[in-house]
C-alpha cells in the first residue's frame, strides 16, 4: 500500500458514502429534471417537496435554491427519547429503523444504505445507519432549517458520547469467543471504532497466541518433563 | 395642575425600604418598613397614624384585605394583623430565607409568598394548613401577582423568566414560562420585575430590560403595545389605575410618570422626587396615588391625575392596550355583523363592567359626594364576615358577586325572552387568520402567502412571499387602506379593504411583473357595501359583499357580471378558471343552524352547474375552508379536520360530497403522542400526478399558523376506512410479522388487504372525478393518459385483492368472482391475468368462471346488464 491509511473507511469516506442518502427538500425555484447515473431526478416545482440525494440537496442549499427538511428523528423530541433509551439500556444500542415490508414479487435487496432513512417520512424513533454524519452535515449546511439547531447539536453530541462509550466498554467482552451485539450501530461509528476494536482483538489474539505458544512450550516441556521427572525420580531414588 | 406643597411627606418609618397597601375599600392605608411597627393611615385625614407594634423588623412586603393586613419580613415570617383592634394575630407562613413579596388574591382568601427559597407558597389566609407549593422555577422569586380572577399567579423569578401558574385545581399547574420579558434581577435590588395584571384580565405589563413597560396578552402570549417610558434607570415600581385607564411608573432616576393606557402617551411627569419610590398604590376609587420611598417617607398624592384627564378615572374598566383587540371580531371584519344572532364566542371575552350613565347623579355631584359618603356613612355596612358584599365597585354600587346563584340570570332571561334565534355561519376568507399580536395572514396558497403587519401610526405593511423565488420576486408595500383580505395566484395578487372614514370599500388587483408594464387597478364598491369574501382565478375576480351581491370582474377590472346571491348572508367564495363557487347561509336545519348552500357556475358559458345545493357538514362542525384543487375540483375542509371533494359536480343534482382525507385518521397521529391540527392550504398534484393535501401543521392548541411560518406539509389523500389506532396496530403487526419471518400470514394478509382496499377506493374515486371532468371539457393527452393510468391502478388493486382471496381458500370464491367483475379491463389483459392468478392458486372452478366472464365481455354481454 502506497498510502499509510488505516484499514477500513476514513470519516471523510464514510460521509462521502452518506451523501447518496435521499433527503427531502422544499425547492425555492424551478429546476428541470436531471438524468443522473444514480437515477433520474424529477423536475423540482416549488413548493412541492422532492427527495434528492444529499450531495445535490447540499449544493442547492448552499446556492439558496432549496430548503432541506430535517428528517423527523433529528427533532429534539425524538433525539431526547433516543438518548433516554441509550442511557437506560447500557448493554445495547437503540434499535435501527424497522425494515419496510418486503415487496411481494421482485425482492430487491433492502439494506440500510438503500433505505429511505433521511427523508421527511422516515421513522421518527430510530437512528438510521448514517445518522451521525448526516446530522453533522445538515447542521453545518442547513442549520437555519432546524427548529432548534443548538439543542439538536447538543443531543447529537450526547448520543455520540454514550454510544462510543458503549462500544468501548463492550470490547471487554470480546475475550475468547465472546460476542458483542452491535445492532443499530452507525456507519461512522463502525469506522471510528474499527481501529480500536481491531487493535484490541489483535492484542487479545497476540496474548492468546503467546498463551498458546506457552502452552505448547509447556506441553513440550511437560512432555520432556516426564522424562525429566523420571530422571529426577530416579535421581531421588 | 397640582401644587407641590399639597403633597407633603409623612415620615412613616426610619430611612430604608418602605412598602404600602390600601385596604380594598380604600379607607385605610398600611405601611411597613424597617421599623418593628406598621402604620395605618386613614384616607382623607391628617391625623397621626395608628401604630401597630409587635411587628417584625425589616418588612419587605405588605398587603391588606378586609379587616386585616399581612406583612412579610426578611426574617422569613409572614404575619397577619387585625385592622379592627390593630393587633398581631398569627404567623401564617415561615420560610427559611427572606421573604421578598406577598400577594393577596382578589377574594382575600389566599396569599402567595415569594422568598429566596426555590418554591412559592400559596397559603389560605383563614386556614394556614391549606398550602399549595409552586416549584417550577429554578431560582428565588422576586415578585408574585394574582390576576383579577385569582385563578392565575404570575411568578417573576430572579432568572429573568415569568412563570405562570393556574390555580384552578387543587394541584397548581404551570401554564406558561414567559421568556424575554423581564430582566434577571438580584433579589435585593430596588428594581422591579413585577407582573402588573391589567384590570380587564386579558393582559399584563412588566418592566423590561429596556426600561419600558411591555404589555402581553394572556390568550395567545403575544407582545402587545409598549410604554416607552424614557426612564434613565431601572423601573422600581409601576401600577395600573383601578380601571386600567392609566399607568403610573417610576424609577430610580427620581421621575414619576403618568401614562394614558389607550394611547401610551405621557400625560404628566413629576420630576421632583426626593428619593427612589419603591412602592405605589392607587386609591381604589379616588384620584389618589400613594407611594413610599427608600427614605421611609409616605406621600399621599391627591389629584394625581391632572384635571383634564381625571374624568377617565371614573369610567368603567378600560380595555388593555392591544394591537388588535381580540373582542373586535373575527379577522378584523366589520363589527356591525354581530347582528342577527351571530354571537361571537370568544373565550377571552370577560364580563365588562357597565358604563356609567351619562349625566347621572354621581357625575353631576362629582366625587366630592363620595368623600362625604365615605366619611359619614361609609362604615354603615360593615363586612364583618368577609363575604364581600360591602365591597364597592367602580360605579359606587355594591357588587352582586356574593350572590352566586343568580349568575346565570342572563342566560335564563334569554331563554324566556326570545323564542328562537337561528345560528348563521359567519363569513370568512379562506386562508386568512385573525390578528395575533400585530400580524395576520391574509391568504396562503401553493404560490406563496400574504401577510400584513400593523405599524404605529395606523397603517399596515403588506408582504407577499413566493415559494418560487426565481419566477416571482417577493415584495412588500406600505398600506394606508388597511387591506384585510387577499388572494394570491401565479398571475397576480388581489386585495380588498373595508369602508372607513368616508371611503368606500375597495378592490385592488396587482398583477405580478410581466414583459409589459404592470397594469394594477383599483375599483370602489358603492358606499354602504362591505366586502365579505374575495376570490381570484386565472380569468376572473369574484367579490361577495355584505349586500349579498356577487360581483365578477375580469382580470383587467372590467365588471362582467353583478347578481344577488340567493343563499344569504354570503359566507365565502372560491374560483378556478371560469368556475365560481359561492357559499351562503340557507334555511335553518334541524339543529337550529343555517344550512350552508353552495352554487357552482361557469362564468364564460353562463351556465349554473349546481344551484343552492347543500354543503354537507358533520354535526356541530363548521366550514373551515373552500378551495379548488389544481385540477379544478371543488374541495372543502371542515372544522373536524375532514377534507371532502364534490363528485359529479358538473351534473345538476348529481353532486355528492366524498371524504378524501380525515386528518384525525392520519397514521402520524396514531401513537397519540402528537397533538396537532392542520391548516388547509391547497390540494395539488405532485410530479407523478398523485393528488396531495397541502397544509401547515399547527402544534398544540394553536388554531391558526403564526411566525415562524410553518413549512408546507403534504399528505397523500386517504379515504377514511379505518381509524388511526387500527392503522398503528397494523403497522406493528406488519413489523412483528417481518421480525418473525412471516409466521402469521393471515394477519399480514389483513393489513395488505386494507392497503389494497384503500388503493381501490381512492383510485376509483379519482377515476370518477377525472372521467366526469373529461366528459365536459376537451381532454388533453395528459388527462387521457392519467385516466388510463387510474384504470390500470384500479385493476391492479383488484388483482392483488383477488390474489389474497385465492390464497385465503376455496370458500372465498364468490368474493373473488365479485372482485373480477369489478375490473375495468382497460387493456383487455386483466381478465387473462385474473384467470392466471386463479390457476396459480389452483382454484380451477374460479378460473372457469373468469374465463366465462371474459367470453361474455368479448361478445358485448356486460355483466352489468343482468
Amino acid at each position: 500500500m502506497a498510502l499509510p491509511l488505516p484499514r477500513g473507511l476514513t470519516p471523510s469516506e464514510v460521509s462521502f458514502l452518506c451523501e447518496m442518502e435521499l433527503v427531502t427538500v422544499t425547492p425555492r425555484q424551478r429546476l428541470e429534471g436531471l438524468a443522473l447515473l444514480g437515477g433520474p431526478i424529477k423536475p423540482l416545482n416549488p413548493p412541492h417537496r422532492a427527495s434528492l440525494p444529499l450531495w445535490l440537496a447540499l449544493l442547492l442549499k448552499r446556492q439558496r435554491r432549496a430548503n432541506i427538511l430535517p428528517p423527523p428523528w433529528l427533532s429534539p423530541h425524538s433525539l431526547t427519547a433516543i438518548l433516554d433509551h441509550e442511557t437506560e439500556y447500557a448493554d445495547a444500542f437503540s434499535p435501527p429503523p424497522r425494515l419496510p415490508p418486503q415487496p411481494s414479487s421482485n425482492t430487491l435487496p433492502f439494506s440500510p444504505p438503500f433505505l429511505l432513512g433521511a427523508t421527511a417520512d422516515a421513522a421518527p424513533d430510530a437512528l438510521p445507519y448514517h445518522w451521525l454524519e448526516l446530522g453533522e452535515m445538515l447542521l453545518e449546511a442547513a442549520s437555519d432549517d432546524f427548529e432548534d439547531p443548538d439543542n439538536v447539536r447538543k443531543l447529537l453530541r450526547g448520543l455520540r458520547e454514550v454510544r462510543m462509550a458503549k462500544l468501548r466498554t463492550n470490547v471487554e467482552k470480546l475475550d475468547a469467543g465472546g460476542g458483542v451485539k452491535m445492532n443499530g450501530i452507525g456507519g461512522l461509528e463502525v469506522g471510528e471504532g474499527r481501529a480500536f476494536v481491531t487493535g484490541v482483538i489483535d492484542g487479545l489474539r497476540k496474548i492468546a497466541a503467546s498463551q498458546e505458544q506457552q502452552r505448547k512450550d509447556r506441553d513440550r516441556y511437560e512432555g520432556t518433563g516426564d522424562n525429566y521427572d523420571d530422571d529426577e525420580m530416579e535421581m531421588d531414588t | 395642575m397640582s401644587l407641590p406643597q399639597q403633597i407633603r411627606s409623612r415620615g412613616a418609618h426610619a430611612p430604608g425600604a418602605t412598602f404600602l397597601a390600601y385596604t380594598p375599600n380604600g379607607k385605610k392605608l398600611v405601611t411597613a418598613g424597617v421599623d418593628s411597627f406598621c402604620r395605618i393611615f386613614s384616607t382623607g385625614s391628617d391625623e397621626e397614624p395608628i401604630n401597630v407594634d409587635d411587628c417584625q423588623e425589616n418588612n419587605t412586603a405588605v398587603v391588606a384585605g378586609n379587616g386585616f393586613f399581612i406583612a412579610g419580613s426578611e426574617d422569613g415570617t409572614v404575619s397577619k394583623y387585625s385592622l379592627e383592634n390593630n393587633k398581631f394575630e398569627e404567623i401564617l407562613v415561615r420560610t427559611s430565607l427572606p421573604v421578598r413579596d406577598v400577594a393577596l388574591s382578589p377574594d382575600g382568601n389566599w396569599i402567595a409568598v415569594a422568598s429566596d427559597e426555590l418554591s412559592v407558597k400559596v397559603v389560605n389566609v383563614k386556614d394556614m394548613m391549606q398550602v399549595r407549593t409552586l416549584r417550577n422555577q429554578p431560582r428565588g422569586v422576586k415578585h408574585v401577582a394574582f390576576d383579577r380572577s385569582g385563578t392565575r399567579l404570575a411568578v417573576s423569578c430572579t432568572d429573568g423568566h415569568i412563570y405562570m401558574y393556574s390555580l384552578d385545581s387543587d394541584e397548581p399547574e404551570m401554564i406558561r414560562k414567559v421568556d424575554d420579558m423581564i430582566k434577571s434581577l438580584d433579589p435585593e435590588t430596588e428594581s422591579s420585575s413585577k407582573v402588573l395584571w391589567h384590570p380587564d384580565g386579558r393582559a399584563f405589563a412588566t418592566p423590561t430590560a429596556g426600561r419600558e413597560m411591555q404589555v402581553m396578552s394572556t390568550s395567545d402570549w403575544e407582545r402587545q403595545r409598549t410604554f416607552k417610558t424614557g426612564h434613565s434607570a431601572d423601573i422600581t415600581a409601576a401600577a395600573w389605575s383601578p380601571n386600567g385607564a392609566f399607568l403610573a411608573t417610576t424609577s430610580s432616576d427620581l421621575n414619576l410618570c403618568l401614562w394614558d393606557a389607550k394611547s401610551q402617551k405621557l400625560l404628566k411627569k413629576y420630576d421632583d422626587m426626593k428619593a427612589t419610590i419603591l412602592a405605589m398604590a392607587w386609591h381604589p376609587t379616588e384620584n389618589i396615588l400613594s407611594y413610599t420611598n427608600a427614605e421611609g417617607e409616605l406621600y399621599i398624592h391627591t389629584d394625581f391625575v391632572p384635571g383634564e384627564h381625571a374624568s377617565s378615572l371614573q369610567k368603567s374598566t378600560q380595555p388593555a392596550p392591544f394591537f388588535h383587540d381580540p373582542s373586535e371580531g373575527r379577522a378584523g371584519n366589520v363589527p356591525a355583523k354581530v347582528a342577527n344572532g351571530a354571537r361571537l364566542d370568544l373565550p377571552e371575552r370577560q364580563a365588562r363592567q357597565r358604563d356609567g350613565t351619562p349625566d347621572s347623579l354621581d357625575d353631576l355631584l362629582g366625587p366630592a359626594m363620595d368623600d362625604d359618603d365615605d366619611e359619614d356613612m361609609g362604615g354603615f355596612v360593615v363586612d364583618d364576615d368577609g363575604a364581600g358584599y360591602a365591597a364597592v365597585n367602580g360605579n359606587g354600587k355594591r357588587t352582586s358577586g356574593h350572590l352566586s346563584t343568580l349568575d346565570n340570570m342572563d342566560s335564563k332571561r334569554r331563554a324566556y325572552g326570545q323564542s328562537f334565534e337561528p345560528k348563521t355561519h359567519e363569513f370568512f376568507q379562506p386562508g386568512s387568520t385573525p390578528w395575533r399580536g400585530n400580524r395576520r395572514f391574509l391568504c396562503s396558497s401553493l404560490t406563496g402567502y400574504v401577510w400584513t403587519q400593523s405599524q404605529e401610526g395606523g397603517h399596515h405593511t403588506v408582504t407577499v412571499k413566493f415559494y418560487d423565488e426565481q419566477t416571482h420576486r417577493n415584495f412588500h408595500f406600505t398600506d394606508p387602506f388597511l387591506y384585510d383580505k387577499a388572494c394570491l395566484n401565479e398571475n397576480g395578487t388581489l386585495f380588498s379593504c373595508q369602508p372607513n372614514d368616508g371611503n368606500t370599500a375597495m378592490i385592488y388587483y396587482r398583477p405580478h411583473e410581466t414583459w409589459t408594464s404592470r397594469t394594477d387597478w383599483r375599483t370602489n364598491l358603492p358606499s354602504g357595501e362591505s366586502v365579505t369574501a374575495i376570490a381570484l382565478s386565472n380569468s376572473y375576480v369574484v367579490v361577495t359583499t355584505s349586500t349579498n351581491y356577487v360581483r365578477i370582474y375580469s382580470l383587467y377590472g372590467l365588471p362582467i357580471r353583478v347578481y344577488r346571491q340567493k343563499a344569504s348572508p354570503a359566507v365565502t367564495c372560491a374560483a378556478w378558471r371560469d368556475y365560481i363557487l359561492t357559499v351562503g347561509n340557507g334555511p335553518v336545519g334541524g339543529d337550529g343552524r343555517c344550512q350552508l348552500l353552495y352554487t357552482i357556475e361557469n362564468v364564460k358559458r353562463d351556465e349554473v352547474y349546481q344551484s343552492e345545493d347543500i354543503v354537507a357538514l358533520a354535526p356541530n362542525s363548521t366550514l373551515a375552508s373552500v378551495l379548488f384543487s389544481e385540477e379544478g375540483d371543488p374541495y372543502i375542509y371542515d372544522s373536524t379536520g375532514v377534507l371532502l371533494t364534490l363528485l359529479h359536480w358538473r351534473n345538476s343534482g348529481q353532486a355528492r360530497w366524498v371524504p378524501m382525507l380525515d386528518t384525525k385518521c392520519l397514521s402520524r397521529l396514531a401513537g397519540g403522542a402528537k397533538d396537532e391540527t392542520y391548516w388547509p392550504v391547497a390540494v395539488g398534484q405532485d410530479t407523478d400526478g398523485k393528488p396531495h393535501f397541502h397544509c401547515m401543521i399547527l402544534k398544540g392548541q394553536d388554531k391558526t399558523p403564526y411566525w415562524p411560518v410553518p413549512p408546507l406539509s403534504e399528505f397523500e389523500l386517504e379515504i377514511p376506512l379505518s381509524s388511526a389506532v387500527d392503522k398503528k396496530k397494523e403497522m406493528e403487526k406488519d413489523a412483528d410479522a417481518m421480525e418473525e419471518d412471516d409466521e402469521d400470514p393471515s394477519k399480514k394478509g389483513q393489513s395488505k388487504q386494507a392497503k389494497f382496499e384503500q388503493e381501490l377506493i381512492l383510485s376509483s374515486t379519482l377515476h370518477t372525478q377525472l372521467a366526469s371532468t373529461l366528459a365536459h371539457v376537451r381532454p388533453s393527452t395528459i388527462q387521457k393518459q392519467a385516466l388510463t393510468e387510474l384504470e390500470v391502478k384500479i385493476d391492479r388493486a383488484l388483482l392483488q385483492l383477488l390474489g389474497l382471496e385465492c390464497l385465503a381458500g376455496e370458500d372465498r370464491g364468490m368474493k373473488a368472482l365479485e372482485i373480477v367483475t369489478l375490473m375495468h379491463d382497460a387493456n383487455g389483459k386483466m381478465l387473462d391475468l385474473a384467470a392466471k392468478v386463479a390457476a396459480r392458486y389452483g382454484r380451477d372452478v374460479l378460473g372457469e368462471k373468469i374465463r366465462e366472464l371474459a367470453e361474455r365481455k368479448l361478445v358485448g354481454l356486460d355483466a352489468e346488464d343482468d
